[in-house]
């Protein structure tokens, strides 16, 4: 286990997701590692965007460090942020974690051709989804070095 | 004027009088040398003032049924010609044929339509079941991770302060949940079968049964199965498909040993446009009464605990082999072992 430096500011991850149970789920999951962390929720992908573009009551929203995306959203789905995230020069150098049940070839391939930086299923075993999560944040918050300065 | 009481008069065949019914009756051209000399003709009156003097009258058969009369005036007297006859019959029977070969287009063109209309439907309603089975399985998936994620949350949390009794209740639940999981992974694979197949390319059924055997490895080597194999053909076929098929039978063949290790022989056979294959093995057999039940979604003919499985395998190869044009059977004896038989045709044929 790598140890978090006590000084390093909290990471603040973006999850994209319309079941409540799964962001709990994930909630739990996160607590059990060891990064300090602060979890934003979009509960849709029209949620999601006016988040990372500060509209409306997200004026004051920190610039996330990961982004964890389900694909199977409503209004707009995960394919669709993650395609304008992608194409905006202000957000496409955040890493975004596709997170979701589908083990379609075709929803994998499509997430990799609009730049999703990995791809990861949900497991059905809790002890599976807590070692994918915590896999997720330590690879992603403490193996990887991100691209500096919080915008 | 004539014409106007010609059109206007509807005759019925098989009465006396008119010129039509006379040839309707008699079956034979009529000729009438001098309309004045035919008072029985119906528009002997008519014809006369328009000028007419003779007439001649003969029928058009369809497919040798009476379909029509078709009937000449003359200005002139004119005794029966025999020749000019001749002519007229070997027209009415041109006509005749020309109807009959356009009534046939015609039917064959309402046939063609319909048919293609039903193929249409066909393949749309295949698509939309495919597609359903597809979704479904996706959108089933999610509550079900709930229940067992939760279920698993419960007893990780709380599992000290459960009893016994609570715990095992639990375990059913997270039990349930992931036999549920397979049952709905396996119905998506065999409505892959269907939505995802490749294009056919040519295949080398040496290098499937390679591919299906390494990805049996670890069963093989834990039961020592011996596979023994006459040499493989090449065809035109979904490679992956294939892998699918010999896996799964080949699989079967290992799982249902009985108690001596598994040995299992793979034959083909060329027979004229198709290779017919079989994956024979010396274990614990089927009853005849079964033979057409395996292969259906979800038929299982032992209990879990004795065989694990769902029971998508065989359902999986048959789906296989319709897609590639085949068919696949079973011969086997309770106790002697099983003979799973499947033909594929040499050429690319797509049967959706």
């Amino acid at each position: 286990m790598i140890e978090k430096d006590a000084v390093s500011p909290p990471i603040d991850i973006l999850l994209v997701e319309d079941n409540p149970g799964d962001v709990r789920l994930t909630k739990e999951a996160l607590k059990e590692g060891k990064v300090y962390n602060n979890l934003h929720w979009a509960k849709d992908g029209v949620e999601a965007l006016e988040f990372l573009r500060r509209e409306g009551i997200y004026a004051k929203a920190p610039r996330p460090d990961i982004i964890l995306l389900d694909l199977n959203l409503p209004k707009k789905d995960g394919r669709e942020v993650l395609s304008v995230i992608k194409n905006d020069d202000k957000l496409k150098h955040i890493p975004v974690v596709v997170l979701t049940t589908s083990k379609a070839e075709e929803d994998v391939l499509r997430s990799y051709e609009l730049h999703a930086n990995c791809y990861v299923t949900k497991p059905v075993d809790l002890e599976k989804f807590i070692v994918v999560v915590q896999s997720i944040d330590r690879f992603w918050l403490t193996v990887v070095t991100l691209p500096p300065g919080k915008g | 004027m004539f014409r106007r009481s010609s059109t206007a008069s509807v005759e019925t065949p098989g009465k006396p009088g008119g010129l039509n019914r006379k040839v309707w009756a008699t079956n034979a051209p009529v000729w009438i040398a001098n309309v004045a000399e035919e008072p029985t003709l119906k528009r002997r009156e008519a014809a006369l003032q328009a000028g007419l003097r003779s007439a001649f009258a003969f029928s058009i058969l369809v497919r040798g049924e009476f379909y029509g009369v078709m009937e000449f005036f003359s200005r002139d007297i004119r005794p029966r010609d025999e020749r000019v006859l001749e002519i007229a019959q070997t027209v009415a029977h041109q006509i005749g044929q020309f109807i009959a070969r356009n009534h046939a287009e015609a039917a064959l063109r309402v046939a063609n339509e319909q048919l293609t209309r039903k193929a249409q439907e066909l393949t749309r309603s295949n698509a939309e079941l495919e597609q359903f089975a597809y979704v479904a399985s996706h959108d089933l998936q999610e509550p079900l991770r709930m229940i067992s994620s939760y279920t698993q949350l419960i007893l990780r949390r709380y599992g000290d302060r459960l009893d016994s009794d609570a715990r095992e209740f639990m375990d059913f639940v997270v039990d349930g949940a992931t036999r549920m999981k397979q049952l709905i992974e396996d119905l998506l694979a065999y409505s892959r079968v269907g939505t995802h197949g490749k294009e056919f390319e040519r295949t080398d059924c040496e290098a499937v049964l390679q591919k299906a055997r390494a990805n049996l490895r670890a069963a093989i080597e834990t039961h020592g199965a011996v596979i023994t194999q006459d040499p493989l053909p090449t065809l035109e076929a979904d490679d992956t498909q294939l892998v699918q098929l010999f896996q799964n039978l080949l699989g079967n063949a290992i799982k249902f040993r009985g108690s001596k290790a598994p040995t299992i022989h793979i034959s083909a056979q060329e027979h004229g446009p198709t290779w017919l294959f079989g994956v024979e093995d010396k274990g614990i057999g089927i009853d005849p009464q079964y033979f057409e039940r395996i292969f259906m979604v979800f038929q299982r003919l032992h209990n879990k605990a004795e065989y694990p499985g769902t029971g998508i395998g065989l359902a999986i190869c048959k789906k296989v082999v319709d897609r590639h044009g085949g068919r696949i059977w079973v011969e086997s004896k309770p106790d002697q072992g099983s003979k799973f038989c499947f033909t594929l045709p040499k050429k690319r044929e797509i049967h959706s």
